[in-house]
């Protein structure tokens, strides 16, 4: 019930501050372009980079914007009001990376399709990109969040949330985009699919109490 | 036992009685290793002389593992039992451990030349050590991004817990993705399949670097709680 009225609370909070979402979104579209201009209009070249481009954009995005989510919590005092009027820690970040998903990823299931078009995309691997990002978002929201709430206190050395975040996104994005040969190349989708949600259930827990730690660490 | 030892100034006490057999133990091994490996092993039969870059490799690509694992038990310590001297471990080993993974990476991309023809590939293996080189220039960062130092101490140790998570998929990461590098030629639960002549060079030199990095933590860890000791009493002055 208490992350139900913390969800309520951060959707409002969303609606509000609709501009990030906008950005968010702007972010990604002239990211996409901006590669578009560097590969070429080659679009069989186009074809094969689009995947990781995808990825690579909605990972700086969510990087990016996961800040906001949290930073202006802790300069107003909210986030230490929360957790005084009984909020758990766990109930917070949960609430943080739902809406996260909701406000930020959702829409992206409507674009991506739309560009997709652009890019000469059949509709079988469109269909597995937006079941990989519906599936790999979470544990990619949940770890940047982390990321932020880590280094929320560090005025000057913003650079660092990417130092400290990238190495746990590898092991998401090589199994995403499917890069590598071997196992995932010779079979079904099927085993991505169970990885990255083995991924989730790996990130979830650790960061729920990571996220624990540190929430009580910055309110001491 | 290890809340015994574990005190900062039992620790000195400890180490001082401890160094210099380690310093001698290091000198012995090293020497006797390196005689072993280049004069005392044969070359391999499809790589040449290139093969004995492996006794400085391995040994370098297990350390910058270990290390990492040990910096994560130290993690662990520091946050269930908040115990200074596991925050200044942390401290201590990861630089070190970052310079092994840099040695890795070196040295691997010289014997990688000879042997595949190329100084990097993005294979599994070469790629998961250079995101153990960030994982450990993450830590560093992290510990010295705040002005508090206890602050750094437990953000580095939280982020070190996460990271040992990366720890199983370097290490079976050659077998999750059938790339160029070899698969491991010595395991615990098969016989290796790397001769007896060559493989104990591999592991005289494997001593060597444990008492080299004991060596080098004990430095660290002495001069860290130095300073330590010299900042309480700058902050008890300034009071």
């Amino acid at each position: 019930m208490n992350t139900l009225t913390l969800i309520k609370r951060e959707i409002k909070l969303s609606i509000r501050n609709f501009g990030l979402i906008l950005s968010y979104s702007s972010f990604f579209l002239l990211s996409l372009l901006i590669f578009t201009f560097g590969v070429g209009p080659d679009l069989k070249q186009l074809n094969t980079v689009y995947i990781p481009i995808i990825w690579v954009i909605m990972l700086f995005a969510i990087i990016l914007v996961s800040d906001n989510f949290l930073l202006s919590d802790f300069q107003d005092g909210s986030l230490r009001e929360l957790q005084f009027l009984g909020y758990s820690e766990e109930s917070i970040i949960i609430s943080k990376t739902v809406v996260m998903y909701l406000v930020l990823i959702t829409p992206h299931f409507f674009l991506i399709p739309i560009f997709s078009i652009f890019y000469n995309m059949n509709f079988n691997d469109l269909f597995q990109l937006s079941l990989d990002i519906f599936i790999g978002m979470p544990s990619l929201i949940l770890i940047s969040l982390i990321a932020s709430l880590l280094t929320i206190q560090i005025k000057r050395n913003k650079v660092l949330q990417f130092i400290i975040i990238m190495p746990f996104y590898v092991p998401i994005i090589v199994f995403t985009t499917s890069n590598y040969d071997g196992i995932l190349y010779s079979s079904f989708e099927l085993n991505k699919i169970l990885i990255l949600i083995g991924f989730f259930l790996i990130t979830l827990p650790i960061t729920l109490l990571l996220g624990k730690l540190i929430l009580n660490e910055i309110n001491k | 036992m290890i809340f015994k030892f574990a005190n900062p100034n039992k620790f000195l006490r400890i180490s001082k009685f401890l160094f210099p057999y380690f310093n001698v133990f290091f000198l012995i091994s090293f020497v006797y290793g390196l005689y072993l490996s280049f004069f005392n092993s044969p070359p391999d039969y499809l790589q040449g002389e290139t093969v004995r870059i492996m006794y400085i490799h391995v040994p370098c690509a297990w350390f910058s593992l270990m290390l990492y694992s040990s910096i994560a038990i130290c993690g662990f310590f520091s946050l269930v039992f908040r115990h200074t001297l596991a925050d200044i471990a942390i401290r201590a080993i990861a630089p070190l451990g970052a310079c092994f993974t840099i040695a890795t990476l070196i040295t691997g991309s010289i014997w990688g030349k000879p042997t595949w023809g190329t100084w990097w590939v993005w294979d599994a293996r070469l790629t998961s050590e250079l995101v153990l080189l960030f994982l450990y220039v993450g830590i560093i960062s992290l510990s010295n991004a705040f002005e508090s130092k206890s602050k750094g101490d437990k953000y580095a140790a939280m982020l070190s817990l996460v990271g040992i998570i990366n720890l199983p998929i370097i290490k079976w990461s050659v077998d999750w993705w059938n790339t160029l590098h070899q698969p491991a030629s010595i395991s615990k639960f098969s016989s290796p399949s790397i001769d007896t002549v060559m493989l104990i060079p591999l592991f005289v030199m494997t001593l060597s670097f444990l008492f080299l990095s004991l060596n080098i933590i004990i430095i660290r860890i002495k001069s860290e709680i130095l300073q330590r000791k010299i900042d309480i009493l700058n902050s008890s002055k300034i009071n």
